[in-house]
């Protein structure tokens, strides 16, 4: 067996557009995932996350190409990829009429569970979730964040072999988000492929040990977060704050031509891609043009590598 | 198999949240043929139709066709419900076949539809005095049973097609006034104007009335009926292809 859960060949999506030349929303992408790992799908609005995400859960037709889930694949055999994935897509999703633990046991019959297993697992998500208050809620009844929450433990009651997560973050407070990425962790250890998408970049960072950041329906990078900083070789991330943010501090910094500024009240968060002694030299310079209360140099982030990468396709927009 | 009893246990749970769904559907072919039927042979004087039996008795067929195809376009709109929930699309992602969602988001429905057919021709027995034939009872399930099948097809067809709610219900609503006029459902064919007539023979809900009246009434041609049977038939098969069609294109 080999050790991919995820094959994609040369995968090419087109959609045809009224009026508009063909749009080619993944433009042949080919990459696979290690069994077990937690993969991380990343890229501005329209670089093809989502529709990469629909092939592979069967929900549309490659134009061409060829994918693998689970040594199946979606087009000649869909219904066997089914039942080796589950999907949080990213609208919220969720059968409003029926209470919450309607919605597990509905979800659990489709998967094949046995009336048992289906109790036993109800259990255990309403307890994961913090929903046991609302267990017999209709989910129409719910806020919003408590849909997710539905929707993304469902995910919990089965136990395919590949998860597919599409912005499962979105609505979900700050200790829910981290109980469920320590939960997605534990199951990527006992052997489930991940892989996710995501606009926020520190939760890919800290969750995924394997990222592909795609732009116009391309691979732009791809490797864990420490390949991806080595990629961005010479990009730096200077935080400082002054006493008192200088006049000239515009002037100080843009001989470095600097990929970023953000400037709040006295505080400023400088990315430039330069040589080391040159960083230090700008440094020293912030140093002599005003009053350092605290500087520190750091290696990129991945927003940096992200925006260092994506930058090219924001420039074309309007 | 499971995925189909999955559907139906999703589909029963739905309706059995609220009970003014379950009312509507056990009692609304009753309300009509109360209301209306008794109202309309009440303006007729009691006279029996030139083919001899009277309003209420025709009507009664009428009304379970109304039903059945009421109860079709409602099972149909549920796919906009489901994709304004989102769960629409999620369900495509589930471990089962386009066709046995189709079939199964349909079964739950045609159980409904028989249900209540029988307790409006138990009812019609009892509160009008209609005659029913129920030597005729396995024909007459088939034909509640194949003919809620059928317009749900239809009907899905559209539903999955179309994007917009607002342009679905206009679409039944054209869809109701053509064909439920058009028809036997109300009134005799025979005595109504040539193009219209025409209109009629070639309307679906005609087949499917008539062979329902045949069940309830023994009203009908036996040779005519079987034609119009096989025609139904006909026309469930190519609906059911139709509404796949658009399943698999979501």
């Amino acid at each position: 067996m080999s050790n991919s859960a995820i094959v994609v060949r040369d995968l090419v999506k087109t959609f045809k557009r009224r009026g508009q030349p063909e749009l080619r929303a993944v433009d042949g992408l080919t990459f696979s995932v290690r069994r077990g790992a937690i993969f991380g799908l990343l890229g501005p609005n329209g670089a093809g996350k989502t529709t990469t995400l629909k092939m592979l859960t069967t929900l549309l037709r490659p134009t061409s190409g060829h994918i693998s889930v689970e040594g199946v694949d979606p087009v000649k055999d869909p219904f066997e990829v089914r039942r080796r994935i589950s999907v949080v897509i990213q609208e919220s999703a969720a059968d409003l009429f029926l209470s919450v633990t309607d919605n597990f046991a509905t979800f659990g019959r489709f998967h094949g569970l046995s009336r048992q297993v289906i109790r036993d697992r109800i259990e255990d998500v309403l307890d994961q979730f913090e929903l046991r208050p609302e267990a017999n809620r209709k989910v129409m009844d719910l806020s919003g964040g408590f849909k997710r929450r539905v929707q993304v433990a469902k995910v919990f009651m089965i136990d395919t072999p590949v998860v597919f997560l599409d912005e499962f973050s979105t609505g979900m407070d700050p200790i829910l988000k981290r109980a469920i990425m320590q939960r997605l962790r534990r199951e990527a250890s006992r052997g489930r492929t991940i892989v996710l998408t995501t606009q926020i970049l520190s939760e890919a960072e800290e969750l995924c040990d394997d990222i592909l950041i795609m732009r116009a329906g391309r691979q732009a990078a791809r490797g864990d977060i420490n390949a991806l900083k080595l990629l961005s070789g010479g990009l730096y991330e200077i935080s400082v704050t002054f006493s008192e943010l200088p006049h000239a501090f515009d002037t100080a910094v843009a001989p470095y031509h600097p990929l970023r500024v953000d400037v709040t009240q006295n505080s400023a968060l400088v990315t430039v891609r330069e040589q080391e002694g040159r960083v230090l030299d700008l440094v020293a310079h912030l140093g002599r043009i005003g009053r350092v209360l605290r500087i520190e140099v750091s290696g990129a982030s991945l927003e940096d590598i992200f925006i260092e990468l994506t930058a090219k396709e924001r420039e074309v927009l309007p | 198999m499971s995925a189909l009893s999955a559907i139906m246990f999703r589909e029963g749970k739905i309706r059995a949240t609220n009970l003014t769904f379950i009312f509507w559907d056990l009692f609304y072919p009753l309300g009509y043929l109360l209301v209306f039927g008794v109202g309309m042979t009440q303006a007729m004087g009691m006279k029996p139709l030139e083919i001899g039996v009277g309003y209420n008795a025709f009507f009664l067929a009428g009304v379970l066709g109304m039903a059945s195809f009421g109860i079709a376009s409602n099972t149909a709109w549920s796919f906009f419900m489901d994709r304004d929930n989102g769960i629409f699309y999620e369900m495509l992602t589930y471990p089962m076949r386009r066709a046995e969602y189709l079939l199964g988001k349909g079964l739950f429905n045609l159980v409904v539809s028989i249900v209540q057919a029988i307790v409006t021709v138990v009812l019609a027995q009892i509160v009008l005095d209609v005659p029913i034939r129920w030597q005729s009872l396995p024909l007459f399930t088939a034909a509640v049973f194949i003919g809620t099948a059928g317009w749900f097809f239809f009907y899905a067809i559209f539903a999955l097609m179309i994007r917009g709610n607002d342009v679905f219900n206009t679409v039944t609503s054209i869809l109701y006034f053509v064909l439920l006029f058009a028809s036997s459902m109300f009134y005799p064919v025979e005595p109504l104007p040539t193009p219209l007539r025409q209109l009629s023979w070639a309307n679906p809900i005609t087949w499917h009335v008539d062979v329902l009246r045949y069940a309830t009434i023994g009203l009908g041609e036996p040779t005519h009926i079987l034609l119009e049977s096989a025609a139904f038939l006909v026309f469930t098969a190519i609906s059911f292809a139709g509404a796949l069609w658009a399943l698999e294109r979501q």
